[in-house]
This record gives structure tokens, C-alpha cells and sequence, in this order.
């Protein structure tokens, strides 16, 4: 892409990017870092992506307020207009991821106390290995301009909801085994719900990103499922 | 890189309404030097349509061919068709004069007869029809209303149209121009050289305007042409790059030139 006349508008855009960029990364790491302590039963680790969550707020409010900004001093339009609208709403997808890892790392306490986690999430460690490569995979596709491959990554959402289908299965298996597995599964089954979601956000990032490089929306429906719904009256 | 010229691209495709003005296969000179190249396009009616494009590209001209002020200087000429209802307004038998009262136009520097602001409305208005004083009164009144200036001048029309403010002075010419009841009026920079309250209510004003009028609008203001269109041509070096829907050119346009020019990385 060319670039513009005036060249401070070049930085102004450069600079929103590095942010999103930033906040993918540290999004990468808290999910990362989440469920790495939940699976080792490591609270140091929790508490550094507690504190993490920190920064990602903040960095959204830096790309918040150089967006408005960027837009009241120059009227950005059409590729430019989409890119900085576009990276709101990235932001606010990536802040969310944030604090869903957050809400993660903070149940690693609980479930350390009960039980043995390693145990009981087999499939969860197999979820979150998927979230990640969603989370990583997004921010990747986007700085490289990729609109194809965000599509396909979008769509891989369906993977995580099939895995979090499974993951609920097991933990009820479990807690149908032994009830003192209760109180460690419940803990677990929000954490692999919290993945699920941050695998929605990805999802949501995704559709945003394919936006901003094409100018055209992706479908509204993408495959989706869902069984938890179905098996809960069951249990 | 050729530009596209398919009807699709001429024609944006959420408008459906009648054609006012169909521009087809349309070039123009300035003596040896081609001003035009091949325009084709369809301007809805009852609707605001804008060009922009950098300056030199043809805009204007594009304008001035559709009451064919151009005529008032020598070596210009233009040929192809410009459909006015189905008239072709570029024919040798079409009565200039009439062609004048369709089509008004507003230009970039306010330009009022030096003289009183009721007579600067009733004077055009008198060229073309033989009315009674009260019926001129009403004329003005209606005029001036319309052109969002009425409450402002109300008790001071004999007051010169020269002793307006640049704002009031352009909002004077649109009423002159309304006066005679056009179909279409032409608006070349109308608002280049007003402060930003007063631009603001000329585009107010066009807004309102559009339900009766079709409008065409040439402006430098990106955003300005972004507010009050509906449809919006970019031009570059004489072509019509791209003509569509004003959401879909500022927001994700076809062609990488007009999206060059749009976002401000051209040349």
C-alpha cells in the first residue's frame, strides 16, 4: 500500500497496529499462561496473568484513545476508516480474551485444593492447546494480510465448540464416578467454558479483521454446535 | 489501467429511481486537448449526486457541459449525448434559454446581482414569465424560505444582496436559482468558501432540497461530498474511474485509484 501525503498519518496508523499487534501477543500469553497454571496446579504463574490483565486494559485504552483521535484529526476513509474502526473492535475482542484468562487463573487456586487437576482435564488441556493456536493464529493471519486464511481460522471455531461438547461430557463422568470430584469439575467445567469463549472472540476478531482487509462481511452464519445444551437435562 | 465502463459500475446498483440525466459515450475538448474521455453515467432523479476527484480531472467541466455554459467560450465543444428526460440537451435545436430555467447552477464564489436581495430573486424569475406584483411577492417569499434565508432577510429586502455575509450571499443564489423552478440544479464548490456553520446549512438545505430536485454536487470535501450524496463519482485525468453508492465508495471502493485518492495517498 502506498503511503499517504501526509506522513504523520502513516504513524498514526502504524501505531494502532503495533497495539493490536501487542495485544494479541499478551492475549497469546495470558491464555497460554492460564492454562498452564491450571493444568500444574501453579499459582505464581496464575498470579502473573491476574496482573497481566492489567496491562491489556490499559493498552486498550491507549488504542481507544489514539483511535478517536486519529479519527477527529483526519477523517480516515475507506481501507483506513475500516482499519481503525476495525481495530476498536479487535480491542475490545482481545480485552475480553484477557479477561476470561484472567477469570481462569484465578479459579487455579481452587481447583489445586480439591483435586488433582491433571487427572481430570485431559481433553480440557487438548481444548485450550486449540484456543491458543486460534488466539496466535489471528493476530498472525491479520498482521500478514491473510483474508483466506482468517476465514478458514474462523470457521476452525467449530473444532473448540465440538472439544468443549467433549470436555463436558468427561467432567460429568467424573463427577458421576465420585462426588468429591464435584466442587474440582464445576471449577474446570467454567474454565473450559471460559475457553470456549475466548474462542468466540477469536471468531469475532476474525470476521473484524477479514473486514478491514476486504471490505466485505463474511457470512453471518458459521457452523456451530453446541451439545452441551442438549445432554445438561440428561445429567 | 483502463476504467471499468460497465453498465453495472454506471449505474450503483441500490439505485432504481428514473434516470434524469443519462450522460452516454461523452468526450470534451478545450481546443486540441481532450477534457473528457468517454464519460458515460446515469444520474438518478430527485437525488444528490457527487464528483470528486483532483483538481484538473474533469469535474467541473463534466458540470458545466449539462447547461452548456461552456458555449459562452470559444474552442470548447463537446460531443456524445447528455439525456436530459430523453431530450438530448447537446443538440443544436435545443432552446438554451430553456435549457437554463431545467437546470440551475450555484457556483464556488458567491455571485448576487448588485442589487436589492428581492430583486436579485425577481429578476430571473421575470425573464421567463409575466407575473403580478403580489404574485412575485409570494415568489420571493417562497424562494427565499426555501433557500433557508427568509427569517434572516425578511425585513430588510431592499437592502443590496451584496451587503449579506459570504454564508447568506450563497444561500441567495440557491434561492435565485430555485426561483425560477428548475429540475435540476448544479452545485460547483458551493460551500468552498463559507465558514463552517454556514456550510453546514447550505448542507442542511441541499438535503432538503433533493426531494424535489435532482442535485449535482462537484466538491474538494471528501466528507462533504460523503454527507450529502447518494451516489458519488470519482474522477482522474478526464475518466470516470468509478461511480456508485457514496456508502460503498468511501467505505470499500473497487478501484485502488479512487481509494489512492480518498485516503489521501495519491501521486
Amino acid at each position: 500500500m502506498a503511503e499517504h501525503t501526509v506522513a504523520a498519518f502513516d504513524e498514526d496508523l502504524g501505531q494502532i497496529s503495533r497495539l493490536i499487534s501487542d495485544m494479541g501477543d499478551l492475549a497469546g500469553t495470558m491464555v497460554g499462561g492460564a492454562t498452564k497454571a491450571l493444568l500444574n496446579s501453579d499459582n505464581a504463574l496464575a498470579q502473573r496473568v491476574v496482573s497481566d490483565d492489567a496491562i491489556m486494559d490499559a493498552r486498550q485504552r491507549e488504542l481507544d484513545d489514539r483511535a478517536i483521535t486519529l479519527i477527529a484529526k483526519r477523517q480516515p476513509m475507506a481501507d483506513d476508516l475500516r482499519h481503525v474502526v476495525g481495530s476498536i473492535r479487535m480491542a475490545g475482542d482481545l480485552e475480553r480474551i484477557g479477561d476470561l484468562a484472567k477469570n481462569i487463573a484465578k479459579r487455579v487456586g481452587s481447583v489445586g485444593l480439591t483435586a488433582t487437576p491433571r487427572d481430570l482435564s485431559h481433553s480440557i488441556d487438548a481444548m485450550a492447546q486449540l484456543v491458543l493456536i486460534q488466539v496466535q493464529g489471528v493476530v498472525e493471519e491479520y498482521a500478514a494480510g491473510d483474508a483466506a486464511a482468517l476465514a478458514k481460522l474462523r470457521n476452525d471455531d467449530e473444532r473448540i465448540d465440538v472439544k468443549y461438547t467433549s470436555v463436558f461430557r468427561e467432567l460429568l463422568t467424573y463427577m458421576m464416578e465420585d462426588p468429591r470430584n464435584i466442587t474440582a469439575c464445576t471449577h474446570l467445567l467454567f474454565c473450559a467454558k471460559n475457553l470456549e469463549r475466548i474462542g468466540d472472540h477469536v471468531t469475532n476478531i476474525a470476521e473484524n479483521a477479514y473486514y478491514v482487509l476486504t471490505g466485505t462481511q463474511l457470512p453471518a452464519n458459521r457452523p456451530k454446535q453446541d451439545e452441551t445444551a442438549m445432554s445438561a437435562p440428561a445429567a | 489501467m483502463k476504467p471499468m465502463l460497465s453498465t453495472e459500475l454506471n449505474t450503483p446498483e441500490a439505485v432504481v429511481d428514473k434516470a434524469k440525466i443519462e450522460v452516454k459515450n461523452l468526450n470534451f475538448y478545450y481546443g486540441q486537448s481532450k477534457a473528457l474521455k468517454d464519460i458515460s453515467l446515469s444520474l438518478p432523479e430527485r437525488s444528490v449526486t457527487a464528483f470528486i476527484g483532483p483538481s484538473g480531472c474533469g469535474k467541473s467541466t463534466l458540470l458545466r457541459v449539462f447547461n452548456r455554459i461552456y458555449e459562452l467560450y470559444p474552442k470548447q465543444s463537446a460531443e456524445g449525448q447528455v439525456l436530459l428526460d430523453g431530450q438530448n440537451i447537446l443538440d443544436r435545436s435545443q432552446d438554451l434559454n430553456l435549457l437554463r430555467t431545467k437546470i440551475g447552477m450555484v457556483f464556488q464564489k458567491p455571485t448576487p446581482f448588485p442589487m436589492s436581495i428581492y430583486e436579485n430573486i425577481a429578476f430571473g424569475v421575470r425573464l421567463y414569465e409575466k407575473i403580478s406584483k403580489a404574485e412575485m411577492d409570494g415568489r420571493v417569499e417562497q424562494a427565499l424560505k426555501r433557500a433557508a434565508l427568509w427569517t434572516e432577510v425578511k425585513d430588510k429586502l431592499n437592502a443590496s444582496g451584496l451587503s449579506l455575509s459570504g454564508g447568506q450571499q450563497q444561500r441567495l443564489c440557491i434561492a435565485r436559482t430555485v426561483a425560477v423552478k428548475p429540475e435540476v440544479i448544479l452545485l460547483d464548490e458551493p460551500a468552498s468558501a463559507l465558514d463552517p456553520l454556514s456550510t453546514a446549512k447550505i448542507e442542511e438545505l441541499i438535503d432538503e432540497l433533493q426531494a424535489d430536485y435532482t442535485i449535482v454536487i462537484v466538491t474538494h470535501n471528501m466528507q462533504q461530498a460523503a454527507r450529502v450524496s447518494r451516489q458519488t463519482a470519482f474522477m482522474y485525468l478526464g475518466e470516470l474511474v468509478e461511480f456508485d453508492r457514496t456508502e460503498k465508495i468511501f467505505t470499500s471502493p473497487r478501484e485502488k485509484r479512487t481509494q489512492d485518492y480518498i485516503t489521501g495517498r495519491f501521486g
